[in-house]
């Protein structure tokens, strides 16, 4: 399809294509991530420079800056000259992008990021980005190969395909559900030290089984609700805001481990709220990992699931190492709850602080 | 935390064939943070790589580095910087005067297929080169290409400052303005001289551009002395550029290898109307 307007910038453009090898290298990174079911790219440029490029693509006076009402047709004038291919054919990525401000001795950088559809089907990818005269690194990230590799490309050079396969597996729900189950269990033991803590906070406190019981019951419904929130985009709290609260909420419960001695009214409720904070975090874990589009709910649902596998787990584990053998003797809160609780505090204010910082 | 996104249809060719827009040959110039400094004052300088005097800067890299000296009244001195950073040299400007500013770097290497290189030949305005490779028997597969920069940049410090615009740089390929730009005025002619290896370059095209209007381009052949005559319409930043392209030397792999010259200078307005009237008759 060639639209009238776009014609003779097309025509220029092909007589002028040419590939050139990368020794000058400039500032500009791209970053492909490659996951099950979806492609993103992230372009870190210089602000100033690109507004300057595309404002002399247009033939428009420099100096404007990205995002002013000048740079409208930011999206379309950008698409000009990057190109995403599968399979040779180009695709249509949905365009973001957010330009943080200059501080002192340091340039304002603009991240672009395109994200689109994997489809099983697809091959091969191919990375063309044209707004950069120097030099530039390629980063590709697949979920099946450890180390992500780098490739030094120039402006306006196509990358040699990259291979999909293997990288896109169709998976069948039953993986998906066991894949996230395994992933959830993983980020609770051994991964997820301060969600470890915070359930032997809330052990150490109930010597019975039915305390326990309530605490874990509403600790489990409060992150599942966060969970599944902030997974479908009900919620998003940032996690420099969750982490520190996170690391509070440890702390608390064994503070409080140390204040009192049975359950009382209120704590059901203090561990409810931190529920869901701790689900806040599952979300930004689970995010990061990826989710298959097509098995979403499925991903959800199981990877809350492990996370519960692995918090019983640690229930378990400390209840037949501990509560079983020492939980009726007299000097089991001198000895294991206070000690216990005391150094589950110091940590959780250890990383409260760390976190803050 | 990212602007919202919007869907458009990229304009595709019918022929299914990948619409890039890479752009050939890359200029090369020394861009400084101001041409007109007080003396003592200090002065940034960024390598840009790009097209009609828009490009990217280039972080001091080690390996590329061959020469980063300034050239003024107090002699010759090397231009400092930090490795990997931009900008990639910052020097002070002690005394008065003019400031010759220059930056060569290391060769580097380029493929590209035959047609693209010839292509890039007529942009460039190597019409030699493109005859010689006209009537040869040309190898097959991609071309390759070994390449350098010459840049400079002439400051001024101080009021006006007399000479020291032609002070020689020593490079292969080295643009000489023969009159100093800072006793110019918008819609004067500067005239520049192209040397290479020290002796003049007959034939080469010597190209001008200015940054508030790069898109309308200044071009002149070099005569038999390498003398060109630029009229320069516009008051502020010009950037003056030539190619020379030999044949690569034997075992060094390539099959041409290209020089890059430019110079950067500002250039103030025109003198202010008088409101006088023409002088009867």
């Amino acid at each position: 399809m060639i639209r009238g307007r776009g014609l003779l910038p097309l025509v220029a453009c092909l007589a002028l294509t040419s590939v050139l090898s990368a020794h000058e290298i400039g500032s500009t990174r791209v970053a492909i991530w490659i996951s099950a079911d979806r492609y993103r790219v992230e372009i870190v440029t210089d602000a100033q420079g690109l507004a300057d490029k595309l404002a002399a693509a247009s033939k428009a006076p420099p100096g404007a800056a990205l995002g002013a009402p000048e740079a409208r047709g930011f999206e379309e004038r950008l698409r000009e000259r990057v190109t995403l291919a599968l399979d040779g054919v180009p695709v249509d990525p949905d365009v973001s992008y957010v330009v943080s401000s200059a501080a002192r001795d340091i340039a304002s950088v603009v991240t672009i990021q395109l994200t689109g559809p994997l489809p099983a089907r697809a091959r091969t990818l191919e990375w063309t980005f044209g707004w950069t005269y120097a030099g530039y690194s390629l980063t590709v990230h697949r979920p099946d190969r450890g180390q992500p590799s780098v490739t030094w490309l120039n402006g306006g050079e196509s990358s040699s395909p990259i291979d999909l396969t293997g990288a896109v597996p169709v998976d069948s729900r039953f993986q998906v559900a066991a894949r996230y189950l395994r992933l959830g269990f993983t980020h609770i033991v051994p991964y997820g030290l301060d969600h470890v803590l915070f359930v032997l906070g809330i052990f150490l406190l109930a010597r019975q089984f039915r305390p326990l019981l309530m605490q874990v019951t509403a600790f489990t419904v409060a992150h599942s609700i966060t969970l599944a929130l902030s997974i479908f985009g009900v919620v998003a709290i940032r996690p420099s805001v969750v982490e520190p609260l996170i690391a509070v909420s440890i702390a608390y419960v064994a503070i409080e481990n140390l204040l009192v001695r049975t359950l009382k009214p209120w704590r059901i409720g203090v561990v409810f709220v931190f529920g869901l904070l701790h689900g806040l975090g599952f979300a930004g874990v689970l995010q990061e990992l990826g989710l298959p589009r097509s098995e979403l709910l499925t991903a959800v649902v199981t990877f809350n699931l492990g996370v519960e596998a692995g918090q019983l787990a640690v229930i378990g584990a400390a209840f037949l190492l501990v509560g079983v053998w020492f939980g009726h003797r007299s000097w089991y809160r001198r000895r294991v709850v206070v000690p216990g609780s005391a150094l589950i505090a110091c940590v959780g204010l250890y990383w409260t602080i760390e976190r803050l910082t | 935390m990212f602007a919202t996104s919007r869907r458009f249809v990229i304009g595709l060719a019918a022929s299914g064939v990948i619409v890039t827009c890479p752009l050939l040959a890359h200029d090369f110039w020394l861009e400084p943070s101001a041409f007109r400094l007080e003396p003592g004052a200090s002065v940034e300088l960024r390598l840009r790589v790009g097209e009609h005097f828009v490009g990217d800067a280039l972080p001091r890299h080690p390996a590329m580095l061959a020469q980063f000296i300034a050239a003024g009244p107090a002699g010759m001195r090397p231009v400092r910087g930090q490795d990997g950073k931009d900008p990639a040299g910052v020097f002070n400007v002690e005394q008065p005067g003019l400031v010759v500013v220059g930056y060569r770097s290391r060769h580097s290497f380029v493929e590209q297929k035959p047609e693209k290189f010839d292509a890039y030949l007529v942009e460039e305005g190597l019409d030699r080169i493109a005859a010689v490779r006209a009537t040869q028997k040309q190898p097959t597969g991609l071309v390759r290409e070994l390449f350098s920069r010459c840049a400079k940049a002439l400051l001024v410090a101080g009021p006006g400052a007399g000479s020291g615009h032609d002070r020689l740089l020593g490079f292969t390929l080295e643009l000489v303005p023969e009159k100093n730009p800072y006793l110019m005025r918008a819609g004067g002619a500067l005239p520049v001289r192209l040397l290479y290896e020290g002796q003049p370059l007959a034939g080469a095209l010597i190209v001008a551009m200015n940054r508030a209007d790069p898109s309308t381009k200044v071009r002149a052949r070099s005569g038999v002395d390498g003398r060109v005559s630029l009229g320069l319409s516009r008051d502020g930043a010009w950037l003056i550029k030539a190619v020379h392209m030999i044949p690569a030397a034997a075992g060094s792999g390539a099959h041409w290898e290209s020089l890059w010259a430019s110079l950067t200078f500002e250039l103030a307005g025109p003198p202010a109307m008088r409101s006088a009237k023409k002088p009867r008759p």
